[in-house]
């Protein structure tokens, strides 16, 4: 079920993403590059693939309690970690470049900018 | 503990970071703080080449970070294909940055050039030494932020405009990358390069569907091929590298393209080669995964060599002929690439990648003393435009002599390092009786010769225009591109050394058993 449910989640980001991607304005088009991220973040953390836990993978479980529940590979987490930190400044950076964009050529729309010389 | 030595350079550049950004309010000390870095940095890479490559007992070098042993930790590798890179980045960097002290004003300097420089250098050397898939989607993206900055460094209409296109391309890039990493971990179960080669050595004792694994490298296979400008990837090129200030130019054409290329050859030659499969492709022969890039690669090249040539001959700006160049030239690099992936033959494969590495140093030095000229060209006469420009070979003979060497170098005169390079390329589409691959690199061998003769013709040949009559070079400028030329004559000359180098560094990416041995798991020579 929750390999279910992740899959439409990655399909429906990785849609929007694509959607946003392909518009006119430069500010959709960051939001795009940023909910692909986000997907791609995603789709990493599913990567781990879901396990029975145990105290040798995942240490932190050992002594909580009888029950823990299904966990996913700790590396994969590491990883996203990782992935998060850069596209949040990526994220930044392209929103100040977008604002540069607009500030010397005082439009957002792609079909515009590519035009000028 | 002496492995600590494989993280020098990208030490000495983390430092050369930090204090050129503690300096920022006075001039002198961080440029003068700067151009030390990028010496130490020279010297560093000098002893990894020394102690990797040509002392006695030379063998490859690792260092596990923290401690943690090899498939778990992160492991950075200095082996001979590294060190061959990272010489390439040494030379390069610290002519670039010496270049720049001159090129560009104090005020362009103040704002965080030298940081970022150095942060350019930081992530080349991480992207060459990393041992690791996921390190090496790091580097890629430390090394591309501030090449980002720099795309957008003047802030104008058309920076800002091939900065964004710059952005967006590289972030979907980054993107596609993760996915295709995560993917292999999934598969693979490791991010472990070496690890990754012995277990898709031997895939059914570690339970790998091999077919996964063909869509997931082809995946990651774009992501490199945008990095290293190949056709149809290649439309950031000329924008990015007309916007960038031009040493940053020379750095990015010389040396950042080159990662793209040292990737290729890393993961698919040493890694993803392991792989056995059968492959049944007209005129391709061998049942590694190999075999199917030989067909993409050869595509890709064939394209890149044609477009770049055209898309040069009809610049308008120096930069333009040389961006589009640069484009064609990589594609230059893998023709034998393709020729050695689609042949059965270790010894073909062996000759293919030392051609490819001996015409990724040509196409380093030559291209960024190239683009270092128009820069020197640009900031004496302020227009880089042919129809501004001619005479330059009667007003100043030196530049004129500077580009004269460098471009005979890209079509591949004797004695320079072009030759060479030619020479291996030719060689290896001979012995691999590739009758297509050699009707390519003659044509663009071709369209190289038309478009530098038309550049001497119009920008160097004949009478003075008032531009460049009124003009004066600058003598820190002309000294450095002089040094990179007399470097070009220098390789070409004394060509043994670097021809040692490279077949070590080829002996390097091709010693699958060798590579997994030195990063200290088992089963490397047996696999």
């Amino acid at each position: 079920m929750t390999a279910f449910v992740l899959a439409t989640v990655l399909g429906i980001l990785f849609a929007a993403g694509t959607f946003l991607l392909l518009r006119r304005d430069v500010l959709r088009i960051v939001w795009g590059v940023t909910v692909l991220s986000q997907a791609a973040n995603v789709y990493l953390m599913t990567m781990g693939g879901i396990v029975e836990p145990s105290a040798d993978g995942v240490p932190v479980l050992a002594g909580h309690g009888e029950h823990v529940p299904q966990t996913t590979d700790p590396l994969v987490q590491a990883l996203v970690l990782t992935a998060i930190v850069i596209s949040f400044a990526m994220t930044a950076f392209a929103l100040v470049l977008t604002y540069r964009v607009y500030q010397e050529h005082s439009t957002l729309d792609t079909t515009t900018l590519e035009g000028e010389p | 503990m002496t492995d600590q030595f494989v993280v020098a350079p990208m030490l000495v550049a983390l430092v050369s970071i930090v204090l050129t950004l503690g300096t920022r309010r006075r001039l002198g000390t961080q440029i003068a703080l700067s151009v030390a870095g990028a010496l130490a940095y020279a010297g560093t890479v000098l002893a990894i080449v020394w102690r990797v490559v040509f002392s006695p007992g030379a063998s490859p070098v690792t260092y596990q970070l923290g401690g943690w042993p090899a498939p778990f930790g992160i492991t950075l590798v200095a082996d001979a294909l590294s060190a061959f890179m990272l010489s390439m980045v040494a030379v390069v960097g610290l002519a670039a940055l010496v270049f720049s002290v001159s090129y560009m004003t104090p005020d362009e300097q103040r704002v965080f050039y030298h940081p970022l420089f150095h942060c350019l250098l930081l992530g080349v050397s991480g992207a060459f030494l990393t041992g690791d898939l996921f390190n090496l989607f790091v580097w890629f993206e430390v090394m591309l932020l501030s090449s980002y900055v720099f795309v957008a460094f003047y802030g104008r209409k058309k920076h800002t405009r091939a900065a964004l296109w710059y952005v967006v391309l590289n972030l979907v890039g980054s993107v596609v990358m993760l996915v295709a990493i995560g993917g292999l971990y999934s598969i693979t179960g490791t991010l472990n390069m070496a690890d990754m080669a012995r277990r898709l050595a031997d895939p059914a004792a570690f339970g790998i569907r091999v077919e996964a694994v063909v869509g997931l490298s082809a995946l990651l296979f774009a992501v490199f091929a945008l990095k290293a400008g190949l056709v149809p990837f290649q439309f950031w090129v000329p924008a990015a590298y007309r916007a960038a200030p031009l040493p940053v130019t020379a750095l990015l054409a010389g040396v950042t393209k080159k990662v793209g290329l040292y990737a290729i050859v890393r993961l698919y030659f040493t890694v993803f080669g392991a792989t056995r499969l059968s492959v049944s492709i007209p005129g391709v022969g061998g049942d590694s995964l190999l075999a199917f890039y030989g067909v993409v690669l050869f595509c890709l090249a064939t394209a890149s060599v044609l477009v770049g040539g055209l898309g040069a001959l009809a610049a308008d700006e120096l930069e333009g002929v040389f961006a589009y160049s640069s484009i064609s030239q990589i594609g230059f690099i893998v023709v034998p690439l393709a020729i050695g992936a689609a042949s059965a033959r270790p010894a073909i494969q062996h000759l293919a990648i030392l051609a490819a590495l001996v015409y990724a140093l040509n196409h380093a030095l030559a291209k960024s003393t190239l683009f270092m000229a128009a820069g020197t060209v640009r900031s004496a006469i302020g227009t880089s435009r042919l129809r501004n420009l001619g005479g330059i070979a009667s007003h100043s003979p030196a530049l004129a002599g500077v580009f004269f060497v460098a471009a005979l170098s890209l079509v591949g005169i004797p004695p320079l390092t072009g030759f060479f390079g030619k020479l291996l390329v030719f060689d290896v589409a001979l012995r691999a009786e590739s009758a297509f691959g050699l009707a390519l690199l003659l044509g663009g061998t071709g369209l190289t010769i038309a478009y530098t003769t038309r550049v001497w013709n119009r920008a160097f040949w004949g009478e003075a225009s008032p531009a460049v009559a009124a003009s004066s070079p600058a003598r820190v400028q002309l000294v450095v591109v002089v040094a990179l030329a007399a470097c070009i004559v220098a390789v070409g000359v004394g060509f043994d050394p670097v021809y040692r180098f490279a077949d070590a560094a080829a002996t390097a990416a091709t010693d699958r058993g060798a590579y997994i041995d030195a990063v200290g798991l088992t089963g490397g020579a047996g696999a």
